[in-house]
C-alpha cells in the first residue's frame, strides 16, 4: 500500500481523539545543534480543519488493525473499515518532513491493540526513541498509553514523550463494561497511577531523567451512554484530584461507519461538549467545585454557559463590589474571566474603578452588568427574578440548518 | 506644531521623543507623519506650556510595551506612544493599564501584535529548496503588523542548522545556519526566490488535512474565527478548505468518515483465539 494510503486511512481513524494540544512541554531550542526541533510551553496551532479543531500535532494511529471491539471506535474488530499500518520509519520520515515546513509541531501518535498491548507499547515506543535519540527531535511527542501494557514499558514512554495519555473512555464503569468489553477500569486507572508515581520520582529527584513533563490527560467520550454532566464532571473532578491530570478531554460521540446498535444512531448536540469544556475550564482555573456547578444528577444548561448559571443560583452572592471584593470572588462575575479580574485589581490600586472601566476591559458587559457595583453604578437588575434575567442573558437560539 | 517622521522605526522614534520630553514639549504640540510631507498646520505655534511637575524615569516595561505597540501598522502609530510616553514621565502610570483610555489603547495594539507573532510561528509554510546550494526552505510570508524581525528566530530555535529565507512584501530574513540577516525592504532577488516557491503543492500534507477533518462537526464560525480568511492563499491547504466545507454541506455530515477513506474495501477482524 502506499504511503498516501495509509496516512488516508490512518489519519481519518485518528480523528476521534479530540486532543491536539502540544503545551506543557519545559523550553527546548535547536539553535545552534544538531537535529531540529523546539518546545516553548505554549503549543502552536498551525492550521484549523473545518469543524474548527486546531492542527497542532500529526495525530496518527500507527495501524488500526484492533483486537478489541469497543462499541463506540470506528476501529473495533467487527468494523468493516479500511485497515493498514505504518512502519515506524513511515512515521518518522513524515513526523520531520511536516515538522519541517512548519505544518505541525510534533507527534501525537496512537495505536490500535495488534498481538499484544505489549507488542503494540513497544512499536510506539520505537517511534519516540528513534526520533529523539537517532534525529535528534526536539520537537513535541504525545505517545498513547495502552492501559494494560506492562507498567516498565509506561515508564519507558515517559522517557520519550511529553504528554502520555489513557483514555478513561466513558464516564461510569458500567458503561465500560457494557460497551468496551475487553477494557476493565481498573487497568485504567492503573495506567494514571503507573504514569503520576513515575512523575513525582522525577520530580523528586534532579538527577533522574524526565518523565513526560508535559503530564498526563485524557479523554471522557460524552453521549455514548446514558450517563449525565453531573456524573461526566465529578469523574474528571476525581481524575484531576487522583492522578494530577492536566486535561480533561470531552469528546462528543461521533457518528460513526456501519455504527453497531449498542450505541446511540444521533450525535449528541455539540453545544453539550462545549459547555462541558466551559465547566472544565471552571474546575482548573477559577476554584469551582463540581457540586457548586451541578448537584448529584442533571445536566448543564445548554441556553446559558455554568457561570452564568452558578450565579443565578447564587444571588445572595452578588452584587460584587470591584472595589472592595476578593479578586476570586470578582473571577466568578459572569462576564468576568481571570485576566480581566487581575486587571481591575492592578487598576484599583490606582484609582476607583468605574463602569466606563469595565468597558475598555473586554468583560462581556451584559452579562456582567446585573451582577457588578462600581463607583458610580448599582444594577437596577439586582431584585429582577433569576427566571427573567435568565431569558434576558440567554444564548440567542441559532436557525436549525435546512440540511442539518 | 512639530513635524516628525521616524521612517516607521522605533530607535529613531525613541531618540526624537527623548529629545521632546528634554524639552518639555507635549503631546498635543508634536505630529508623527507616515512620510516627510509638508503639514497643513505645521507652522502653527503650539500653545504654551506651563505644566509644572519632575519628570520621572521612564520605567524599562514602558520601553518594551512601547516597543511592541510600535510594530502596529496604521497610519499615525507614534502620536499615540508620544503620549502615554508624556503622561507616565508627568506622573500619571495609568497611562500605561489596560483600564485607562490611552492604555487600553495600547494594550489592543500590543495584543494585536502578539497575535500576529504567534500567526507568523503557526502559518508560515516553509518549501524545500532543491536546487540552491545556500538555502534548505524557503517561505513567502505577508504580516499584517511589522513583526517579521522580532519574532522571526523563532524559527532557528525549531530548525536547527538548517537554512531558510522569509520573505515579506515589506521586509525579509535569511537565516544561514547561525546568524540572521534582516533587510528592510526586502531585497528584490529575494523576493522573487520567495515567491517563486509560494503556492506549492504537498499530496501528503493536503490529504492530511482533508483527513484528519471530522465532517459531522462542521464549523465554519469556529474556523474562520480562529484562522481568517486572509490566510488561506498562503497556506498549503487553503485551497482544500472551500471543497471541504461543500461536501461536508452536501452530506458526508451524517459520520465522520473522510471521502478518501469511503472508497476502500474493508476489513473486520476475527477475536483472538482464547489461550
Amino acid at each position: 500500500m502506499e504511503l498516501i494510503d495509509k496516512l488516508t486511512i490512518l489519519a481519518d481513524a485518528a480523528k476521534y481523539d479530540a486532543s491536539c494540544a502540544s503545551s506543557g512541554a519545559p523550553k527546548r531550542s535547536s539553535r545552534g545543534k544538531d537535529g531540529i526541533g523546539a518546545t516553548n510551553g505554549m503549543g502552536i496551532c498551525h492550521s484549523y480543519t473545518p469543524d474548527g479543531r486546531c492542527v497542532s500535532l500529526l495525530k496518527i494511529l500507527l495501524t488500526n488493525f484492533c483486537l478489541y471491539d469497543c462499541q463506540y471506535c470506528v476501529n473495533r474488530r467487527s468494523s468493516d473499515v479500511p485497515r493498514a499500518r505504518f512502519s515506524p520509519e513511515e512515521v518518522i520520515k513524515l513526523t520531520l518532513d511536516f515538522y519541517q515546513r512548519n505544518y505541525v509541531s510534533g507527534l501525537f501518535l496512537s495505536s490500535g491493540i495488534i498481538q499484544s498491548p505489549d507488542y503494540t507499547m513497544e512499536q510506539l515506543i520505537r517511534v519516540a526513541k528513534v526520533l529523539r535519540e537517532e534525529h535528534q527531535f526536539r520537537g513535541y511527542i504525545h505517545l498513547k498509553t495502552i492501559p494494560e501494557a506492562d507498567p516498565a514499558l509506561i515508564e519507558e514512554a515517559g522517557r520519550y514523550a511529553d504528554r502520555l495519555s489513557v483514555n478513561i473512555e466513558l464516564p461510569s464503569p458500567a458503561s465500560l463494561i457494557q460497551l468496551a468489553p475487553e477494557k476493565r477500569l481498573a487497568s485504567i486507572t492503573g495506567a494514571m497511577g503507573t504514569i503520576d508515581s513515575a512523575s513525582n520520582e522525577s520530580r523528586a529527584d534532579k538527577r533522574a531523567p524526565r518523565f513526560a513533563p508535559g503530564g498526563q490527560s485524557t479523554q471522557m467520550i460524552v453521549g455514548a451512554d446514558a450517563s449525565d454532566d453531573s456524573r461526566i464532571l465529578h469523574t474528571a473532578e476525581a481524575l484531576y484530584g487522583d492522578y494530577r491530570l492536566r486535561r480533561v478531554y470531552y469528546s462528543a460521540f461521533s457518528p460513526i461507519p456501519n455504527s453497531p446498535a449498542s450505541v446511540p444512531f444521533q450525535a449528541p448536540p455539540l453545544l453539550r461538549e462545549h459547555r462541558l469544556y466551559q465547566a472544565d475550564f471552571l474546575l482548573r482555573s477559577y476554584g469551582f467545585k463540581a457540586n457548586e456547578l451541578l448537584g448529584a444528577t442533571g445536566n448543564l444548561p445548554l441556553d446559558i454557559d455554568p457561570k452564568l448559571a452558578w450565579a443565578l443560583g447564587n444571588r445572595a452572592e452578588f452584587p460584587v463590589d470591584l472595589n472592595r471584593a476578593e479578586p476570586a470572588m470578582i473571577a466568578r462575575v459572569p462576564g468576568i474571566g481571570i485576566r480581566t479580574a487581575q486587571r481591575i485589581v492592578s487598576l484599583r490600586r490606582l484609582k476607583r474603578i468605574r463602569f466606563e472601566d469595565l468597558l475598555r476591559m473586554r468583560c462581556v458587559i451584559d452579562k456582567a452588568r446585573p451582577f457588578v457595583v462600581t463607583s458610580d453604578y448599582r444594577p437596577r437588575q439586582d431584585t429582577l427574578e433569576s427566571t427573567r434575567l435568565r431569558s434576558q442573558l440567554s444564548d440567542q437560539p441559532a436557525q436549525m440548518a435546512l440540511w442539518a | 506644531m512639530r513635524v516628525l517622521c521616524c521612517e516607521d522605526d522605533f530607535e529613531t522614534w525613541r531618540g526624537q521623543a527623548r529629545g521632546l520630553l528634554a524639552e518639555g514639549l507635549p503631546p498635543h504640540a508634536v505630529v508623527w507623519e507616515d512620510e516627510n510631507r509638508p503639514q497643513l498646520f505645521a507652522a502653527e505655534e503650539p500653545a504654551p506650556y506651563h505644566g509644572g511637575g519632575a519628570v520621572t524615569r521612564v520605567p524599562g516595561e514602558l520601553i518594551e510595551q512601547l516597543r511592541s505597540a510600535a510594530q502596529y501598522r496604521m497610519p499615525g502609530r507614534w502620536n499615540l506612544l508620544y503620549r502615554i510616553l508624556w503622561r507616565v514621565t508627568r506622573g500619571e502610570r495609568e497611562a500605561m493599564l489596560a483600564g485607562d483610555c490611552d492604555g487600553s489603547e495600547l494594550h489592543r495594539r500590543i495584543r494585536s501584535v502578539s497575535r500576529e507573532a504567534h500567526h507568523l510561528h503557526a502559518f508560515v509554510r516553509f518549501q524545500p529548496v532543491t536546487d540552491a546550494a545556500d538555502l534548505d526552505y524557503v517561505a513567502w510570508y505577508e504580516p499584517a503588523h511589522d513583526i517579521l524581525a522580532g519574532a522571526s528566530l523563532h524559527f532557528a530555535e525549531r530548525l536547527g542548522r538548517q537554512r531558510w529565507l522569509i520573505a515579506t512584501p515589506r521586509d525579509a530574513v535569511w537565516y544561514d545556519g547561525a546568524h540572521l540577516e534582516y533587510r528592510r525592504p526586502c531585497p528584490p532577488a529575494w523576493q522573487a526566490r520567495a515567491q517563486a516557491s509560494s503556492g506549492g503543492e504537498d499530496r501528503l500534507w493536503e490529504t492530511y488535512y482533508a483527513s484528519i477533518f471530522n465532517p459531522a462537526r462542521l464549523n465554519r464560525q469556529a474556523m474562520q474565527g480562529h484562522m481568517p480568511m486572509r490566510f488561506w492563499k498562503g497556506l498549503t491547504e487553503g485551497k482544500l478548505i472551500p471543497v471541504l466545507l461543500s461536501q461536508a454541506r452536501a452530506g458526508s455530515q451524517k459520520d465522520g468518515q473522510a471521502q478518501g477513506v469511503k472508497g476502500k474495501s474493508g476489513k473486520t477482524i476475527r477475536p483472538a483465539r482464547e489461550s
